[in-house]
């Protein structure tokens, strides 16, 4: 047997609530929270009715080893994720993970700046964890489309692991809670203001496209953290393709879902 | 449980300690299981992704949406290394199954004639590990070639004309899901050793908001559980008309579906779909198959191979 290879763990619902509008928050506990790194994922089965088989793949805010919980958050936007919404504490389930490859540090010296657009949120934190973890400065811009969908007990948690001297700016599409407008205008000021080694994010894709290229242009390093519908989360079927620059497709299951977002064919 | 029923099969030459075999293009190469369960020893075969002679790219995102009522459809096209990469990462690998019981399939791909010819000449020479060979005629995901050449009795013999003087090992052909019985007899005479079958059912999937397809390509193929009436159907039509062995492949997620395949006349069962969202499956399949043949009395699993009656 591999022992590095994905495989099947038991998890148990230990809070499953709603966090915004649209959005839960959802606390298991399961063995695989040992073997989580910031920015892995793990796909979750959903019991019950047996007409909707694929998983729901899922990044995670934070795990803690000790007491094997995992803390996720996920928009209810199908019949996947309804379902979940719908599992109550104590309610018992299978996931395969740890999948994927995760975040990793900044190669150069300096600041951090993490972006995150609406339910990219929660991979963005596990990246602040790992970064507070290892003494790296950074600062953040979390956006959402509108004050009801705000993650504030999330952001404040962001803000905690910035620092005092990190910057934490809220914003919304229509100017309902913290700055108006998207995350990339904020961020373009951030990058006018101070240097960074290394810009984090997850989103929509047009949103990650457009960190992309404001990082490129400030010649800032950019890992991104991709989304695909995915068959399997562990490179079963190839049905997860992202279209590199260099030509030809990666897998975002295995080769990802971070990838360095330079490498990646928007 | 105890089992007294031997459920050693053989298809087409290639001997499986089991029926259990996996689908192409839903098991990896087998490595990606290896955390589940002890793929080598588990498996009577496995059946690799379809390779091409060079490496193809596969098609654009997205390759996958999901239908409500128990099935996906996939434009996957096909994505592989070619035949040296597929060798150069996976060969070590497929011989330690191999060494450990469990036969090889590898999957031949082409869009032309002269491609099949290519990708079997380089498998005969690099792939000392196969224990036989599937060519793939039936792929709905690529342009040229794929299921074209799988369309008519004529087209398929053609495809059987060019590989079968290639290789003495075992040739499984795959088949698309349609007259599987009047193409299965043209496969069979053109020297195929066992027929495979099916393939995803091609179909459309629309998001009515936007007018596009779901998918980056209009058509794709749809799978799991969903299909496997349909697919049992045609297991039972083909092995009417042939004498060769049939693995039959289609929506099987249980014991029982499979136990279906074999009434229908199906020597081996491949699983596929359910290999994605249910990773454990195998085992579980193998054991309630074991547990079916041996309620059904018999003491060896090829007793049951066509013993449907109507
Ligand atoms: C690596 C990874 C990490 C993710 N992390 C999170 C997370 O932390 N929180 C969160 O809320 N969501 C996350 N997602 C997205 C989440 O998996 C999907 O929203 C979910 O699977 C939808 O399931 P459903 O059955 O409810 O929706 P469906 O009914 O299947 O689909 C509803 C809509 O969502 C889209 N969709 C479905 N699956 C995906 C998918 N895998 N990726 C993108 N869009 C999809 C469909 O195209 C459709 O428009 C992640 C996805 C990936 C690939
Ligand atoms: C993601 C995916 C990829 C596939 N790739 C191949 C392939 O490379 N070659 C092939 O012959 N069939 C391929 N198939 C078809 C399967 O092998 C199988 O014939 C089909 O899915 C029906 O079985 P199922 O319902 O159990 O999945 C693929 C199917 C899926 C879902
Ligand atoms: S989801 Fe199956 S290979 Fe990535």
């Amino acid at each position: 047997m591999h022992s590095d290879a994905v495989t099947q763990h038991e998890f148990v619902v230990r809070g499953n609530e709603r966090a915004a509008e649209g959005i839960w928050r959802l606390v298991i506990e399961s063995p695989v929270a040992g073997q989580l790194a910031p920015g892995q994922f793990m796909n979750l089965r959903v019991p019950g009715d047996g007409s909707h088989i694929l998983g729901i793949p899922l990044s995670f805010k934070g795990a803690n080893a000790q007491a094997q919980t995992v803390e996720l958050l996920y928009a209810v936007v199908g019949e996947g994720t309804r379902r979940l919404s719908q599992m109550v504490a104590g309610q018992s389930s299978t996931l395969v993970g740890p999948c994927g490859r995760g975040w990793w540090l900044p190669e150069g010296e300096g600041r951090a700046l993490l972006v995150a657009g609406g339910i990219g949120l929660p991979p963005v934190l596990a990246a602040a964890r790992m970064l507070a973890d290892a003494g790296i400065g950074f600062d953040a811009i979390a956006g959402s489309r509108t004050a009801d969908m705000v993650l504030s007990d999330d952001i404040e948690d962001l803000a905690r692991l910035a620092g005092a001297d990190g910057r934490v700016i809220t914003c919304t599409d229509d100017g309902t809670a913290g700055r108006r407008g998207f995350v990339t205008e904020a961020m373009g000021e951030l990058l006018r203001e101070r240097a960074y080694a290394q810009a984090y994010a997850c989103g929509p894709n047009v949103m990650m496209a457009g960190v992309a290229r404001l990082a490129d242009e400030h010649g800032v390093a950019c890992q991104v953290s991709m989304e695909r519908m995915m068959g399997c989360g562990f490179g079963a079927c190839s049905c997860c393709n992202v279209a590199l620059v260099a030509g030809g497709y990666a897998l975002c299951c295995t080769d990802g879902p971070v990838f360095d977002a330079r490498e990646v064919a928007w | 449980m105890v089992s007294t029923v031997s459920m050693a099969v053989d298809l087409g030459g290639i001997r499986m300690r089991n029926p259990l075999n996996t689908a192409s293009g839903t098991y990896g190469n087998g490595v990606q299981f290896e955390g589940f369960y002890d793929v080598g020893a588990t498996l009577g075969a496995i059946t690799c992704k379809g390779v091409a002679a060079v490496p193809w790219d596969g098609n654009p995102a997205p390759r996958l949406a999901e239908l409500p009522g128990s099935a996906i459809m996939n434009s996957v096209g096909l994505q592989n290394p070619g035949v040296r990469g597929f060798v150069e990462r996976y060969g070590d690998y497929l011989q330690g199954l191999r060494d450990r019981g469990c036969q090889v399939i590898c999957q031949i791909a082409g869009h032309s004639l002269d491609e099949y010819r290519q990708a079997t000449e380089l498998f005969e020479e690099l792939a000392p590990f196969a224990s036989g060979f599937e060519v793939n005629i039936s792929c709905p995901n690529i342009a040229q070639g794929g299921a074209a050449m799988g369309a008519t009795p004529e087209a398929a013999a053609q495809v059987m004309s060019v590989v079968r003087p290639l290789t003495a090992r075992p040739v499984v052909v795959k088949m698309a899901p349609h007259d599987v019985a009047e193409i299965g007899r043209a496969l069979e005479a053109s020297g195929a050793d066992a027929l495979s079958l099916i393939n995803t059912i091609p179909g459309m999937a629309i998001d009515i908001r936007t007018r596009r397809s779901r998918l980056a390509r209009a058509t794709a193929g749809v799978s799991g559980p969903a299909i496997h009436a349909i697919a049992v159907r045609m297991v039972w039509e083909c092995a009417n008309a042939v004498t060769i062995p049939i693995c039959g492949i289609g929506g099987v997620a249980s014991g029982a579906d499979a136990a279906e395949m074999i009434l229908a006349g199906a020597t081996a069962v491949s699983v596929g779909t359910a290999n994605l969202y249910d990773p454990t499956c195998v085992p579980r399949i193998l054991v309630e198959l074991e547990e079916w043949a041996c309620g059904q009395g018999v003491s060896d699993i090829n007793e049951l191979i066509g013993a449907f009656e109507c």
